[in-house]
């Protein structure tokens, strides 16, 4: 088992400038769903990864609001326009004040 | 020992005045609207509220008109899911990405969950083109939508059916 919060993120290679690319970024989390009792909702400070924001040469391009309904250890997928060598950075935020982030260089080639 | 069970008791009310005040401080700030940040969100009053996908639609578009987008939208979605924790989705839209016209938002809505909207994602032209995926816990078998909103406010939906074999949501 992976630690909690290890985040990978996967850029195709031999990206040319200008150039749209699909970057998928995975973080390790277990995504607590809500458990019942007696058919009830029990109430508690579930831990899951509620925000998602991704950076591209420091400038926020993207932000994703999520929630239970999404699968353990999640992985998401998005496309960056490639304009300049730089880096792309996801972090994950989760509901127990948790913060992931992972870094990718992107490089023109 | 009478005096020290005084001293704690005075001592227990001061921490737990201060506990209140922590919340009270929380609370407002959570009012002013900076609180997406802050942590301990995942009492059940902060998650998105136990409904069905009407009231949801309702909730998020307020009556808004959605328009059919099946053209324009590729929702890609397996046609049978034998696990429901675990079910891959994409979404791309065809239209570019311009500064001028572009996607502002992706809702993905599964009909029949308990909570039925999964995710949002908010997306910038900068991204170049509207393209999501990721995986969904479906509980049974469902219309899965995507709702496109534009930076001018038109929404757009694409729907599809799954098949859950085995549900993903625990009981």
């Amino acid at each position: 088992m992976a630690a909690i919060g290890q985040v990978k993120i996967r850029v195709p290679s031999g990206i040319k400038g200008g150039d749209i690319v699909r970057v998928r970024a995975l973080v390790i989390h277990p995504m607590e769903i809500v458990e019942r009792k007696d058919g009830k909702p029990v109430d508690k400070n579930y831990h899951f990864i509620n925000r998602v924001i991704v950076t591209y040469l420091g400038k926020e391009i993207a932000q994703f609001d999520t929630s239970q309904s999404i699968s353990e250890n999640p992985f998401f997928a998005f496309a960056v326009k490639a304009t300049d060598p730089g880096e792309l950075k996801v972090i994950f935020l989760d509901t127990h004040g948790g913060r992931y982030e992972g870094t990718a260089d992107i490089k023109l080639g | 020992m009478a005096t020290s069970i005084h001293r704690t008791m005075t001592r227990r009310g001061w921490l737990r005045a201060l506990g209140w005040l922590g919340v009270a401080l929380g609370l407002s700030s959570w009012r002013l609207g900076g609180a997406r940040a802050a942590s301990a969100q995942g009492h059940l009053a902060d998650l998105v509220p136990e409904e069905n996908v009407d009231a949801t639609i309702k909730r998020l578009f307020a009556g808004r008109p959605i328009k059919d987008g099946a053209s324009a939208i590729k929702l890609d979605l397996p046609l049978i899911a034998e696990n429901g924790a675990v079910v891959p989705v994409a979404v791309e839209v065809a239209a570019p990405q311009t500064s001028q016209s572009y996607v502002k938002a992706i809702y993905i809505i599964s009909d029949k969950n308990r909570r039925p909207l999964n995710v949002k994602f908010n997306l910038s032209p900068a991204v170049g083109q509207a393209y999501v995926g990721t995986n969904l816990r479906l509980g049974e078998s469902t219309d899965v939508r995507a709702v496109v909103e534009m930076n001018d406010g038109t929404l757009l939906q694409a729907k599809r059916d799954v098949k859950v074999t085995v549900g993903g949501c625990g009981g």
